[in-house]
């Protein structure tokens, strides 16, 4: 075990309770019981004097303390109001690591080394968070979980003494850390207890591979917990890095040359926060707000992170497609606020051009200019790539993703695909439905046997591609989809084409058989 | 189907007819690649067959890749052309373009079989499609312009006021972008093209007439017919 590696947890104790207090405005020593499923779960110390214990009924806790102050669960409140304790302890010693309201963990080691030594920090974080008015224990151990427990104890456990301390808990301890323990932890600890483990202590003793054998993979998440064994040390959180860029216009744009040099100068300031963060952007959102309260906001995806330049060019596209709306949504007064948000950054890495040549040729940048141009006329959707992909008929070959989208395929093109048709294929695609009648006027089916209920002869409902078939082939039936319980009973998938006209103004179109109808797929032209 | 039975199947092992078969298969898909193959050399033969040198887009052979010389091959850049009947042509001519290196753009139509491009040689990635492009579509084909080798638009059956198309015209001049209009009507361009399918071969249905309920479609057959200031009138059959 590494020499330092020491953790120290933050625990206040019946924390739901306080911060039910917190939030109805009485004091900490009133008695309070916090409810859920009409159970107590939480409550306060004085509650508790006047014999209120976990999981007892409401109706009996009120019974047992006639001015007990009762108020449901909620997950959010207690989040709430802890935030404070953090920030106190943030004040103290960066980087704590909440592992739910009511306890956070913390590595001590240099803030042992600041304050002399592990018994100032932890006196100094318990008058920083009592400051805030809520009352807390700290424990300090080797291990993660031990220290939890330790600041149930409110002990410091000197090092390599972690085993020697758990030794003596009750095996019910293991469950009683929501936190640390998984959903069915109980169920381990009830067996357990039943064969005659009655401490942590005697758990440890067992061996691993029996432990393993007999209990499952979360026994022996417990098992080095009981030994004191290294799990994970605290991994601290990283302080949100501000980085929106946000412009308070004055005077108001409402024209675009004066949005083009509101966007060239937020771009700058949006970029150096993000050269100081060390990222690069991929999904940025502009958000406007208008004189009379409109909020208006886009998000643009982009495959590559976004340049100074590229930033600039979007923002002005952006203001230009909001203020020269042709429909009745453009917004009604000029805009007063401009904010770019990074939703999505990267590590600029990403960022740095290969030696030779750069992202892309020139006109392909050009290209790609004039068509994110039009997604800022039309939305980012409107602007759609088309990449091959796997699949038998012809629409379901070619997916559309919209420009700046990682173009994926819907499926993979290189697996062999059997009952794929054979070039060429159709230059019109079309999805109406169609009746295909035999000579006596019926319509046409497909059998379960992948043949036709009678010879085709007559094309109708398709409006000006009616007539007479000249020519036909197939069907040729599509083997797709028959594990789908959704599509069990609706018949055979199969394609036909079909030759209609005189040999000088001949039409050959591609027909689906598909849920017992046929569909015009596509016209040959 | 149609190459087993033209076997006689008693006499032959059943390896041997597979071998048979698969023969049968490579000479079909053969046809079709020697198609693929010669929409790549129309692009990189079209040099020879442009007076001012390399400043023409290539456009599509006739689907078959026998094209008679008198075809229009390729457009001038920076020329506004009407293109009218199958959609074969303005396909052809993304693919074309697509694989020369140029970037295309298809606006307005939503029903554009890209496959069908794919196998006459289009590149996918120098490809972007607008299937919507709202209340008017010249505005946004005029944004187009400003990147774009080929912009190809869908008019939807609207009609455009000359005095549109004039702005549209010089503003192609400028940018060298070539627009290509379908549906619609879209007064003084510089070129009319039309292509018709005039019949379709049947491969696997016997000679002649074909058979029903043999074979498949393997081929269109086009006849294309062009008319403008920057071609001179010419009528050609493909096929």
């Amino acid at each position: 075990m590494p020499e330092g590696s020491r953790v120290l947890a933050l625990w206040c104790m019946d924390w739901p309770a306080v911060a039910a207090a917190g939030a109805a405005g009485l004091p900490p020593t009133a008695p309070i019981a916090v409810t859920l499923a009409n159970r107590v779960i939480a409550c306060s110390a004085a509650a508790r004097a006047a014999g209120v214990r976990r999981g007892l009924r409401r109706r009996e806790a009120q019974a047992r303390c006639p001015d007990l102050h009762v108020v449901t669960a909620d997950p959010a409140r207690d989040a709430r109001h802890f935030e404070r304790v953090t920030a106190a302890v943030d004040e103290l010693v960066p980087r704590a690591e909440v592992l739910r309201p009511g306890l956070l963990v913390l590595s001590v080691r240099g803030a042992a080394r600041y304050f002399g030594s592990e018994d100032a920090a932890a006196e100094r974080l318990v008058d920083a968070v009592a400051a805030t008015g809520v009352e807390c224990q700290v424990g300090i151990a080797d291990q993660l979980s031990t220290a939890v427990f330790a600041a149930r104890a409110g002990r410091i456990i000197a090092p390599g003494e972690d085993a020697s301390f758990l030794s003596d808990l009750s095996i019910r301890q293991l469950a009683t850390e929501p936190a640390l323990a998984a959903p069915d932890r109980d169920a381990l600890a009830d067996l357990l207890w039943r064969m005659g483990i009655r401490t942590l202590g005697q758990f440890a003793a067992l061996s691993r591979t029996d432990v393993a054998s007999r209990f499952g993979a979360d026994a022996v998440v417990a098992h080095r917990f009981a030994r004191g064994e290294p799990a994970r040390a605290p991994s601290g959180r990283d302080p949100a890095a501000e980085l929106d860029a946000v412009l308070d216009c004055d005077p108001p744009i409402e024209r675009v040359d004066a949005a083009a040099f509101a966007g060239r100068s937020l771009a700058v300031t949006l970029h150096r926060s993000l050269e100081a963060a060390g990222v690069g952007c991929t999904r940025l959102a502009i958000h406007a707000v208008t004189a009379n309260g409109e909020q208006l906001e886009r998000v643009w995806r982009c495959a590559e992170p976004l340049t100074e330049d590229a930033t600039a060019d979007r923002v002005r596209w952006q203001l230009d497609g909001w203020l020269n709306r042709r429909t009745d949504d453009r917004p009604s007064a000029p805009i007063t606020v401009l904010r770019l948000r990074p939703v999505e950054v990267v590590s600029s890495a990403a960022l740095q051009l290969p030696l030779w040549g750069g992202i892309g040729e020139e006109d392909r940048l050009r290209a790609r200019r004039a068509l994110v141009r039009v997604q800022g006329l039309l939305g980012p959707e409107a602007v759609q790539v088309p990449v091959l992909s796997g699949g038998r008929g012809p629409a379901e070959r070619i997916t559309f993703t919209a420009l700046g989208d990682e173009p994926v395929p819907q499926a993979d093109p290189r697996q062999p695909w059997p009952g794929q048709l054979p070039e060429p294929s159709p230059t019109v695609l079309l999805d109406d439905p169609v009746e295909l009648l035999d000579a006596q006027g019926n319509p046409v089916r497909v059998t379960s046997r992948g043949l036709f209920s009678s010879d085709p002869s007559r094309l109708s409902g398709a409006g000006k591609r009616d007539g007479v078939l000249r020519w036909w082939a197939g069907p040729w039936p599509v083997d797709e989809r028959w594990w789908d319980p959704q599509n069990r009973g609706t018949g055979r998938t199969a394609r036909a084409q079909v030759l209609l006209g005189d040999r000088e103004d001949a039409l050959a179109l591609l027909l689906c058989y598909r849920q017992r109808r046929w569909y015009l797929e596509g016209a040959y032209e | 189907m149609t190459a087993a039975a033209d076997l006689d199947v008693r006499r032959l092992t059943r390896a041997e007819q597979v071998e048979h078969l698969r023969r049968k298969m490579a000479s079909v898909s053969a046809k079709v690649s020697a198609k693929v193959g010669s929409a790549h050399r129309g692009v990189s033969g079209s040099d020879d067959l442009i007076s001012p040198a390399g400043d023409l887009l290539a456009g599509p052979e006739s689907q078959d890749g026998t094209a008679p010389e008198q075809l229009p091959r390729t457009l001038p850049r920076g020329t506004v052309a009407v293109a009218r009947g199958a959609r074969s042509l303005t396909l052809g001519m993304v693919a074309a373009v697509t694989a020369a290196g140029g970037h295309a753009v298809i606006v307005g139509q939503p029903d554009a079989g890209l496959l069908a491009a794919v196998e006459m040689g289009a590149d996918l990635s120098r490809l972007a499609v607008i299937p919507d492009p709202g209340a008017d579509p010249v505005e946004v084909a005029s944004v187009l312009m400003d990147g774009m080798d080929l912009v190809v638009l869908g008019l939807g059956g609207r009609s455009v006021p000359p005095s549109r198309t004039r702005v549209m015209t010089a503003r192609a001049r400028q940018k060298g972008c070539t627009l290509l209009v379908t549906d619609g009507d879209w007064q003084g361009p510089s070129a009319r093209l039309e292509a018709r399918v005039c019949g379709y071969e049947v491969t696997g249905a016997g000679r002649g007439e074909p058979t029903p309920g043999r074979g498949r479609i393997g081929r269109i057959r086009l006849t294309m017919r062009s008319r403008g200031r920057a071609l001179g009138p010419v009528r050609a059959v493909g096929g």
